[in-house]
C-alpha cells in the first residue's frame, strides 16, 4: 500500500556513552534562523532611537507594551519590571518560530520520490524544541520560588492538607506537559494539513490552502500569546502567591 | 469478513480520534462564543475586553481537541 506520508528529516545522531543522542537538523536550522530574525528585528528597531517613534520602532514598542501588559496582569509592579525583557523575547521568538514553517518548504530527493528529505519547518512543530522551552520555563519558576524562600516553597506542596502532596506533584508534572503540548499540537496540526493539501490537486486544494495558511498565521500569534500568558501564570504562582 | 491489517486499523483509530476531537471541540467553542455573544448583547460597551477574553478562552479550549487531532494525524500517517 503506497500511502502519502510526511517527508523524512535528516538526523544528526551519536552515542553519548550508553545514551543515543539524536538532533533533528531542520529544527536546528530553523531555530538558528528564528534567533537571527529576532536579533535583527531588535537591532534594527533600536537604531536611531527617537522620542517620537516611527516605523519599526513604533511597531516594536507596541509589542513591548503588549507583552509588558501580560506581565503586569500577573505580578505586582515591582516584580513585574524584572520580567519585561523576558516576556518580549519569549513572545517574539515563539511568534517568529510559529510562522517560519508556513512561508516555504525545501525538499531534496535523490532518485525516486521515496527518499525525499525536508530541510525546513517550524521549530515549534517539533515536540522536543517545544518541551525544551516549557521545561526551561518550569525550572526557572521553581528556581525563583526556592531562591525567594525555600521554606514557603516547600510549604506550598502541603496546602491545604498534608495528604494533598501527591496531587501537587501531579500538578507540577502536568504543567510543563500541557504547556508544551498546547503549542506543539497547534503548529504541528497546521503544518500537517498544509502538507496534505499540497499533495492534492491544486484545482480543489488551492482555495482551502489559502484559507488554512491565513488561519495558521492567526493561530500562530494567538498560541504565542497563550504560551506567554501561561508562562507568566506559572512564574507568578511560584513567586507571588506565598504570604 | 476478512481480517483488517494493522495499518488499516491505525487509519480507523485515527479517524475516530479526529471525529470525537472535532465534536468535543465544536461544543466547547460553542459554549465560549455563546456566552461571549450574551455578554456583548447585555453590555455592548464591554465588547473589546470581552473579545480578548473570548479568543483566549477559545484558544485554551481548542487545545485538548487539537492535541487529539495531532495524535490522530500521526496514527493515520503511521508516524506514531
Amino acid at each position: 500500500m503506497n500511502r502519502k506520508r510526511m517527508d523524512k528529516t535528516e538526523k544528526l545522531s551519536f552515542q553519548l556513552g550508553e545514551i543515543p543522542v539524536v538532533f533533528d537538523i531542520p529544527v536546528m536550522i530553523a531555530t538558528t534562523v528564528a534567533f537571527l530574525v529576532v536579533l535583527a528585528l531588535s537591532l534594527l528597531a533600536a537604531r536611531n532611537l527617537t522620542m517620537v517613534p516611527t516605523g519599526l520602532q513604533n511597531f516594536i514598542e507596541m509589542i513591548i507594551d503588549f507583552t509588558s501588559g501580560i506581565v503586569r496582569t500577573n505580578m505586582d509592579e515591582k516584580t513585574a519590571s524584572r520580567f519585561y525583557g523576558f516576556a518580549f523575547t519569549l513572545f517574539v521568538y515563539v511568534v517568529v518560530s510559529n510562522e517560519l514553517g508556513l512561508m516555504f518548504n525545501v525538499v531534496t530527493s535523490e532518485g525516486n520520490h521515496q527518499n525525499a528529505y525536508a530541510w525546513w519547518k517550524s521549530p515549534t512543530a517539533d515536540i522536543n524544541a517545544v518541551f525544551s522551552l516549557a521545561i526551561a520555563i518550569t525550572l526557572f519558576a521553581h528556581l525563583l520560588g526556592v531562591i525567594k524562600s525555600p521554606k514557603l516553597y516547600l510549604r506550598e506542596y502541603f496546602k491545604p492538607y498534608w495528604w494533598m502532596f501527591p496531587l501537587h506533584i501531579i500538578d507540577e508534572v502536568a504543567k510543563p506537559l500541557t504547556h508544551g503540548m498546547r503549542l506543539w499540537a497547534n503548529i504541528f496540526a497546521g503544518e500537517v494539513l498544509v502538507i496534505v493539501l499540497l499533495q492534492m490537486n491544486w484545482l480543489f486544494a488551492g482555495a482551502p490552502l489559502m484559507v488554512w495558511i491565513g488561519y495558521s498565521l492567526f493561530v500562530g500569534v494567538v498560541q504565542a500569546y497563550v504560551f506567554t500568558i501561561l508562562a507568566f501564570i506559572y512564574l507568578s504562582q511560584k513567586i507571588s502567591t506565598h504570604d | 469478513m476478512e481480517q483488517l491489517s494493522m495499518e488499516q486499523l491505525n487509519v480507523i483509530a485515527g479517524a475516530i480520534m479526529i471525529t470525537i476531537a472535532a465534536l468535543a471541540g465544536g461544543f466547547g467553542n460553542a459554549m465560549v462564543i455563546s456566552r461571549f455573544i450574551e455578554g456583548v448583547a447585555r453590555q455592548p460597551e464591554a465588547r473589546a475586553t470581552l473579545l480578548v477574553q473570548a479568543i483566549l478562552g477559545v484558544a485554551l479550549v481548542e487545545v485538548i481537541p487539537i492535541i487529539a487531532v495531532a495524535f490522530g494525524i500521526m496514527k493515520v500517517l503511521n508516524i506514531l
